[in-house]
């Protein structure tokens, strides 16, 4: 009887160790990361690029033994850089794989229609090379892990430096589209603040491919320096039509805002054409910025890159991707935990140390402090891709804490 | 035969009343959120297909302007918005009206051209229609533009369940629009006109005003597809919205499900846009978008006239078969 009374108390007594343990057993699988990123469409170049970077995370992590000692999983669908698809992914993400954490996807188009989404149910959203687009929602759980900073950073940075050569008027040109406009405008404004005289400013069709005329006129005007908001196409177009016609001496500094001279395949193609621009960057091989794990990173990267015939360089987007990994394990780490509250609250006060240097948060979730980089080509030679994976081929310029050489110019001179 | 008719109508009005019934009754008992973000898309497409075979599939002019049309809709939508906070229903009442009036505008441009050179035309209103927003700050232009949702009514707990329940209501309408065009003496015209325009003008058939109304009842469809769209996403931006893949889309979805009925748009519809939601979260990569071009190749091959001319054909052969 009394063996009997033992033998229901174990059994009384394994079953709830066995209830108990059924929670612990099942918290004990992996912490699952979901985002859209476009894998196909205009974005999937650089999708696939930030991807990349990501998967380094994820293996780097779980070699480690994961988060909170568990694995870290992605789950990654295709957004096919569309706006209109990403709504249903993230409610997919959240309401059917039930993931812990969300990563956005590459780009402000995507990015846009999640975030009233990710602000109603409170949500934070780590976000990935978006421009201002936590300007409307103003959500507090929102943290980019571009280098922009600030919205007017970007332009601040590429006329300060004009200023300094002795610039006293500018020319504004930019593509009449989403992120050259703004861009444009911010450009125009800054310039106006400072006092510097805008002696000429046209916008041109997204599909031009003709851009004599257009240089003529700069070059008629006379600026000291022109700032340039183009994509990629526009961006290979003007600097072919400025070699053929000559800009004049009177420029001293030309680019700032060119989109697609980051790529490796408009870098390769461009070859020597791309000397003395001085253009925004995100990251660049050069002495300044090598921080803890930034070598071992390319290495990886690169490799698997070449594999999936992806950007071989992937310097522009594919650190901040593994940057923002390293960030939410560094919040997970310090806080223990995985409530998106007590993540947010560490994100927003504490400074991050990433493979692209360290990272402090604004409370717009941009940085505090603009890290995008103004650099100057120098020395670039006709196709050959390897060259720029040697410091000395683009000259950071801007900001002071990462510059690594001085401005050469006039423009013209510089190209040579 | 006129018993038999009502009887179908009848059926036809029931089946509707059912599936908004069906809806509703989704919207109040199911909790995950996706499935009405998914619904959506599917519903949405089917009144883009629906709109896009009264011109397309009765008359036979090919039409690859439904991004220009969708993308108006949307930016009426977010115009009213933002200049006088319009409701919803507001919205897509207004979208209605400006898509009637752009149809029948486009229409009096373009229907004197035919084939090629009305495709090619209806391509270039996206191209305009996408410009024009684009250079119109006060709707967002190029940059987009974030809009907040007001908060929900009653009975529903969330947004997307109601733009859910207004989807299949706006289903309906398409649906009985089009059935409706179909049986009656225009459709019998559209038919003509399709068949041969000159044979059909010889014969009185007034084929300028009716494809004239065929193009009025098209766009506004499309235009008030779009209308929610601004809701649903949140955020408008010029590329979005004209995206050339709502044309292409609402015209596979026709030519998949069969142009002569107004039942194959909506199995196109059903078929095509559900299997889009499911490669997107299931095999998402590139695979899917090939996955989608080979079920159009393969219709195009095997049913030229679209699921409903293969049922057609199997029930044919089973006739024959049956002793």
């Amino acid at each position: 009887m009394k063996s009997g009374r033992i033998h229901r108390r174990t059994a009384v007594a394994g079953a709830l160790a066995a209830g108990l343990a059924f929670p612990v057993l099942a918290q004990q699988g992996p912490i699952k990361i979901g985002m859209s990123m476009p894998l196909t469409g205009g974005l999937a170049a650089g999708g696939k690029s930030a991807l990349i970077g990501i998967e380094v995370w994820r293996d780097d992590i779980n070699a480690k033994g994961g988060l909170l000692g568990r694995k870290v999983e992605l789950i990654v669908y295709d957004d096919k850089s569309s706006a209109s698809e990403t709504p249903a992914i993230y409610s997919k993400l959240l309401d059917v794989d039930k993931v812990d954490l969300l990563f956005a996807p590459y780009a402000t188009v995507p990015t846009a229609p999640i975030m009233p989404m990710v602000k109603q149910r409170d949500l934070l959203l780590m976000g990935n090379f978006s421009f201002q687009v936590n300007r409307t929602v103003k959500h507090d759980k929102w943290f980019n892990n571009a280098p922009w900073g600030p919205a007017d950073s970007w332009a601040r940075g590429f006329i300060d430096l004009g200023m300094k050569a002795g610039a006293k008027t500018i020319a504004l040109i930019g593509a009449d589209q989403e992120f050259a406009q703004n861009l444009m405008k911010i450009a125009k404004d800054v310039a106006t603040e400072k006092g510097i005289k805008i002696v000429y400013e046209q916008s041109y069709p997204p599909s031009t491919v003709e851009f004599s005329a257009m240089v003529r006129a700069i070059r008629a005007a006379r600026a000291d320096m022109v700032f340039v908001c183009s994509y990629p196409p526009d961006s290979v177009g003007l600097l072919r039509a400025i070699n053929e016609i000559g800009i004049g001496d009177s420029v001293k500094l030309f680019g700032g805002g060119m989109v697609g001279l980051q790529f490796s395949s408009v870098m390769e193609s461009m070859g020597s054409l791309l000397n003395g621009v001085v253009n925004y960057n995100s990251y660049l091989p050069e002495k300044s910025m090598q921080f803890s794990g930034t070598t071992d990173f390319f290495a990886k990267y690169q490799k698997r890159a070449g594999e999936a015939k992806v950007d071989p360089l992937g310097y522009y987007l594919a650190p901040f991707g593994y940057a923002m990994g390293q960030m939410v394990e560094q919040a997970v780490n310090a806080t223990k935990s995985l409530d998106h509250k007590k993540l947010a609250d560490f994100l927003r006060s504490n400074e991050m140390m990433t493979i692209v240097g360290p990272i402090v948060f604004g409370p717009d979730g941009e940085r505090k402090e603009s890290a995008t980089l103004m650099a100057q080509f120098r020395g670039v030679t006709d196709k050959n891709i390897e060259q720029f994976r040697n410091p000395g081929k683009q000259i950071i310029l801007f900001p002071e804490k990462w510059k690594t050489g001085e401005l050469v110019q006039p423009f013209e001179k510089a190209r040579k | 035969m006129m018993m038999r008719g009502l009887g179908r109508g009848l059926g036809f009005w029931i089946g509707a009343a059912v599936f908004i019934a069906l809806a509703f009754a989704m919207a109040l008992t199911i909790r995950n959120e996706y499935a009405f973000f998914a619904g959506f898309v599917v519903l949405q497409f089917i009144v883009l297909a629906t709109a896009w075979n009264i011109l397309g599939g009765y008359a036979g002019y090919v039409n690859f302007g439904t991004s220009a049309f969708f993308g108006v809709g949307v930016y009426t939508a977010v115009f009213l918005l933002k200049a006088v906070a319009a409701p919803l229903w507001i919205q897509i009442g207004v979208a209605a009206l400006v898509g009637a009036a752009l149809g029948l505008g486009v229409g009096l441009l373009t229907l004197r051209l035919r084939g090629i050179f009305f495709s090619i035309a209806t391509v270039a209103i996206t191209i305009i229609a996408e410009t024009l927003i684009t250079n119109w700050k006060f709707v967002g232009g190029a940059t987009g533009v974030q809009l907040l949702r007001p908060p929900v009514t009653s009975p529903f707990d969330s947004y997307n369940k109601m733009l859910f329940v207004l989807a299949a209501v706006m289903v309906v309408i398409a649906v009985a629009l089009a059935r409706h065009v179909q049986n009656s003496g225009i459709g019998r015209g559209l038919r003509a006109i399709r068949d041969d325009e000159i044979a059909a003008e010889c014969s009185g058939v007034p084929t300028l005003n009716l494809k004239l109304v065929a193009c009025a009842l098209s766009g506004a469809l499309m235009c008030a597809a779009g209308a929610p769209s601004a809701m649903y996403l949140q955020f408008a931006d010029p590329v979005s919205a004209f995206n050339l893949n709502y044309s292409v889309s609402a015209l596979a979805m026709s030519l998949i499900g069969g142009t002569s009925h107004w039942i194959g748009p909506v199995l196109g519809a059903i078929l095509l846009a559900t299997t889009q939601q499911l490669l997107t979260v299931t095999i998402s990569s590139e695979i899917n978008v090939l996955v989608l071009g080979v079920m159009l190749v393969l219709f195009v091959v095997v049913a030229p006239e679209g699921i409903i001319g293969l049922a057609r054909k199997v029930w044919r052969l089973v006739r024959r078969g049956a002793p």
